[in-house]
């Protein structure tokens, strides 16, 4: 008696897939499990017993063997109680395995028969339809997850015995109905025209957001540095249906989903100061992606910068850099993407009253330069842009217009990514912020009175160099947004206004 | 450097007691002067000994006396290019003999002069305002224009301020003295490296501290009674509340010299300090270098008032609303937005053209004042 079922794992963020094969024969009433189980793998025969048993159904008293095949790659999690249990309903006639045949079957068991959700069911539903696969049985909880796709059928389950009679043919499943993406709209927690005041802070995000370069914000606790990083996904262009689904698929591997589907606005992410490595960056034993992987096509918001381990900090360079994580375990090798708007934000000096006129600060300079350099330079290259933050009288706040809304930012912001891809086209880069010098030479050509008056900042400023290319590139993002293809005397005029952190606070150095 | 038979026993006798300016008085004078009480150590004779003293003074007074260890002492400092002068060398400082414990010895990078022409110490907070930093910066070089001699800690913050005001004045012949409250070899803070080099090339660095000593806790206070010890005058240009600068404002009282400070606004917390002083009558407002000036008869020929071309003129008309605003107080760029309600890239613009041609000025957290013009 033998019966075949298909299921679906995971490697990364990577679905494959894989075979449950089920044999009843002869032999001692036991269940045995090959083909590299983990132990919630192995655990499974307890709760597919109990799951058989209560649902009605006669537990055969053979010998079971269960194999999951491709027999070489490790095998995790829960999905495969759902296959198993109905492979073993097959195999005893329940119903014909033929049936089962073609779709593709995931779902972790309750003792009493009914079907609990599982993560990582995106990124296997589309290794799936790459491969051909068009029939999906999957615990109706993680139905939204898929259902972008136009041409499967989504079978959403509940129970086993649903899932039998299904296949047998008596009470068949509606597929899950469809959604269509262009009906979709994104929903925005927070918006540019709450924040009353900071105006020259919501431009340096709108920059930022142009040219996607990183932020940094300076200000005492209460300057609103956490609101304004939190409405920046507001400003980012509308999500895209790709970009969507790699979304979900990141968020489904890391069981983050949380019951939500698929998720339609950009990712922001938090991480507390106290945050691991792992927990940051990815890894852990199953090579889970971190913080900065499901902040994927959205903003990493760290509070407290200077506060994360350095350790931490340094880790942060690389994915900056080129936009992915690799992790590398004993097991696996894994890449997630992780391109990402770093939005670090900073109290002037550790008691965070540093520069107020009201309250007085108690550190010493010694301290606040300690604090300060826990940013290291090479870190600080990639924050293109600073800005300082300051308290806003609350009398202020109660009495001002509301200001631009975030939909109209959005609009220059896309108008001007767009620029941008259409001049990178062949370079392999979108964004200004991530230019190379050479490319910088090539594509950030100055009107002869912008580069003057940049020798002048650089001299009366004494900026240092690598504030220097920070300027020309931001200086280049602001004359997208202002739809010119020169960089003129006003855009640098302006980007010299967000050098912060490049200038000295202290010591001598300053007559 | 040569150093003659007081000289060697001065430098014997501060290497032994140290900074224990009381204890080498008392030494000498029980034991009927300096030289001899060399003498009697060097020839093993009984000495009299204060009574609070044990006999392991008198063992490190005998280790130290031999002419081996002078000479080593002597040598340490030729190396580090810094020379030794004692209490009864003719280029110690005049006002410094008056107070109460002049150090036996000071060690001296630089040249020092026994009579300093119009010796000012400018003193405050290391952590300061822009204001603060200005003002300090401001005075030294005023003060240093009319050939005063801004004596400073060669702290962060203000005193670095005011020492390089000092500096960029060029025909300064004897700028400013720095006095260190570490060994006069150690560069504190490190960031000072070059502003160390500067002063003691046009004037002097000096401390009483033996080089190498690293700073401590207690050496800043004793070093500020040098100070105001050193100067005739003594400017707070900014200090808070609980700020160093009024220990040295309590030894200037003691030694009997003036304290000047420059008054700030009165809610500004980090001008309370001065502004107590003023208050109390424990120091004179000044509003300018001439207020210091006058009290020592130095004549002050009022300036005729420069036609100077009005900044204003060259401002553009909404540069020069920006101008007006910031007349009244430093103002962010987020307030000039509201207050004035231009789009903020042009405020953006309008601040770095007129902060590069040197009409207002960035400060710390961002907002912006007037360039102050003297």
């Amino acid at each position: 008696m033998l019966a075949k079922m298909m299921s679906y794992g995971l490697i990364g963020i990577d679905g494959i897939p894989i075979t449950v094969e089920i044999d009843i024969a002869r032999g001692a009433q036991t269940v045995d499990t090959v083909g590299l189980p983990d132990n919630a793998v192995k655990e499974s025969r307890e709760r597919i017993r109990s799951a058989i048993l209560n649902s009605g159904y006669e537990f055969p008293q053979m010998h079971v063997l269960v194999n999951l095949a491709p027999a070489d790659i490790k095998k995790e999690g829960t999905v495969y109680d759902l296959p198993i249990a109905l492979g073993i309903l097959a195999a005893k006639g329940a119903f014909p395995a033929m049936a089962a045949e073609d779709c593709v079957i995931v779902g972790e068991l309750a003792l009493d028969g009914s079907v609990r959700s599982v993560t990582g069911v995106l990124p296997m539903v589309i290794d799936a339809h790459d491969r051909g696969f068009r029939k999906f049985m999957i615990p109706a909880a993680n139905a939204d997850e898929a259902s972008f796709f136009g041409d499967i059928d989504i079978y959403p389950v509940k129970n086993l015995i649903e899932a039998c009679r299904h296949f047998k043919g008596s009470c068949p499943i509606a597929p899950h109905p469809q959604l269509d993406w262009s009906g979709h709209k994104t929903h925005y927690a927070y918006d540019f025209s709450e924040i009353k005041g900071q105006q020259a802070a919501k431009r340096a995000a709108e920059i930022a957001c142009a040219g996607n370069h990183n932020l940094l914000l300076i200000g005492s606790p209460g300057s609103g540095k956490t609101m304004l990083a939190r409405s920046i996904p507001s400003i980012l262009p509308e999500i895209t249906m790709e970009e969507s689904l790699e979304i979900t698929r990141i968020h489904s591997v890391a069981g983050e989903l949380k019951g939500r589907g698929i998720i339609t606005e950009r990712p922001f992410r938090a991480p507390h100061h106290s945050a691991s490595i792992p927990s940051l960056v990815g890894g852990g034993a199953r090579a889970l992606p971190g913080e900065i992987s499901l902040a994927h096509y959205g903003v990493l918001f760290m509070d407290e910068f200077p506060l994360f381990p350095p350790s931490v900090l340094d880790a942060l360079r690389q994915p900056l850099e080129d936009g992915t994580v690799t992790i590398t375990r004993a097991a696996a090798k894994t890449t997630y993407p992780a391109e990402i708007m770093l939005v670090a934000a900073m109290n002037p000096c550790p008691c965070g009253n540093y520069g107020s006129k009201t309250k007085e600060c108690r550190c010493s300079p010694l301290q606040i330069e300690r604090y300060r350099n826990r940013i290291s330079s090479p870190l600080l290259d990639r924050l293109d842009i600073h800005i300082e933050m300051n308290e806003v009288d609350y009398k202020d706040l109660t009495d001002r217009a509301p200001g631009e809304s975030s939909a109209s930012i959005r609009e220059r912001v896309l108008a001007a990514r767009l620029r941008q891809k259409e001049r990178y086209r062949d370079e392999g880069v979108l964004f200004n912020s991530q230019l190379s010098t050479a490319q910088l030479r090539k594509y950030c050509r100055m009107a002869p009175d912008a580069e003057e008056l940049l020798h002048t900042a650089y001299d009366r400023l004494k900026l240092s160099a690598r504030g220097y290319t920070r300027i020309i590139k931001v200086s280049r993002s602001i004359a997208d947004l202002d739809g010119s293809d020169k960089i003129e005397k006003k855009h640098v005029l302006e980007a010299v206004q967000f050098r912060g952190l490049d200038e000295k606070y202290w010591g001598s150095s300053r007559g | 450097m040569d150093y003659n038979l007081r000289d060697r026993a001065w430098i014997w006798l501060n290497s032994a007691v140290g900074t224990n300016v009381r204890l080498a008085d008392e030494l000498i004078f029980i034991n009927d002067g300096l030289l001899p009480l060399f003498d009697s150590v060097r020839k093993g004779k009984p000495i009299r000994l204060p009574a609070s003293s044990g006999e392991s003074l008198l063992d490190t007074l005998k280790k130290r006396s031999d002419d081996r260890s002078i000479d080593a002492a002597i040598s340490k400092l030729d190396s580090i290019g810094a020379a030794a002068v004692t209490r009864d060398n003719a280029d110690y400082p005049n006002l410094l003999r008056e107070i109460y414990d002049p150090p036996t010895v000071l060690f001296v990078k630089g040249k020092l002069k026994s009579s300093i022409r119009l010796p000012i110490a400018v003193i405050g907070s290391r952590k300061c305002s822009d204001y603060g930093r200005s003002m300090a910066e401001r005075f030294g070089r005023e003060l240093a224009k009319k050939g005063a001699c801004v004596i400073s800690g060669m702290a962060e913050g203000c005193d670095s301020a005011a020492a390089l005001g000092a500096l960029s004045v060029k025909v300064a012949e004897y700028p400013t003295i720095a006095v260190l409250g570490s060994g006069i070899d150690v560069v504190y803070p490190s960031s000072n490296r070059k502003l160390y080099d500067a002063i003691a090339e046009r004037g002097a660095v000096i401390s009483e501290l033996s080089p190498g000593k690293r700073p401590s806790r207690e050496s800043f206070p004793q070093r500020n009674r040098l100070i105001s010890g050193m100067s005739k005058g003594v400017l707070v240009a900014e200090a808070g509340l609980k700020s160093g600068t009024s220990i040295t404002v309590g030894f200037a009282h003691d030694q009997g010299r003036d304290v000047f400070a420059v008054p700030g606004r009165i809610t500004d917390i980090m001008s309370a300090g001065s502004n107590q002083l003023i208050k109390q009558g424990a120091a004179k407002a000044v509003f300018g270098v001439d207020d210091i000036l006058f009290e020592y008869g130095v004549f002050v020929i009022p300036e005729e008032p420069k036609k100077e071309k009005s900044v204003l003129s060259d401002l553009s008309p909404k540069q020069k609303m920006i101008y007006e605003e910031l007349m009244l107080g430093e103002k962010t760029a987020d307030f000039l937005c509201e207050k004035l309600g231009f789009d903020v890239s042009e405020i953006n613009i309008y601040l770095t053209e007129m902060e590069l041609s040197g009409i207002i000025n960035r400060l710390q957290n961002g907002s912006y004042s007037i360039q102050s013009r003297t």
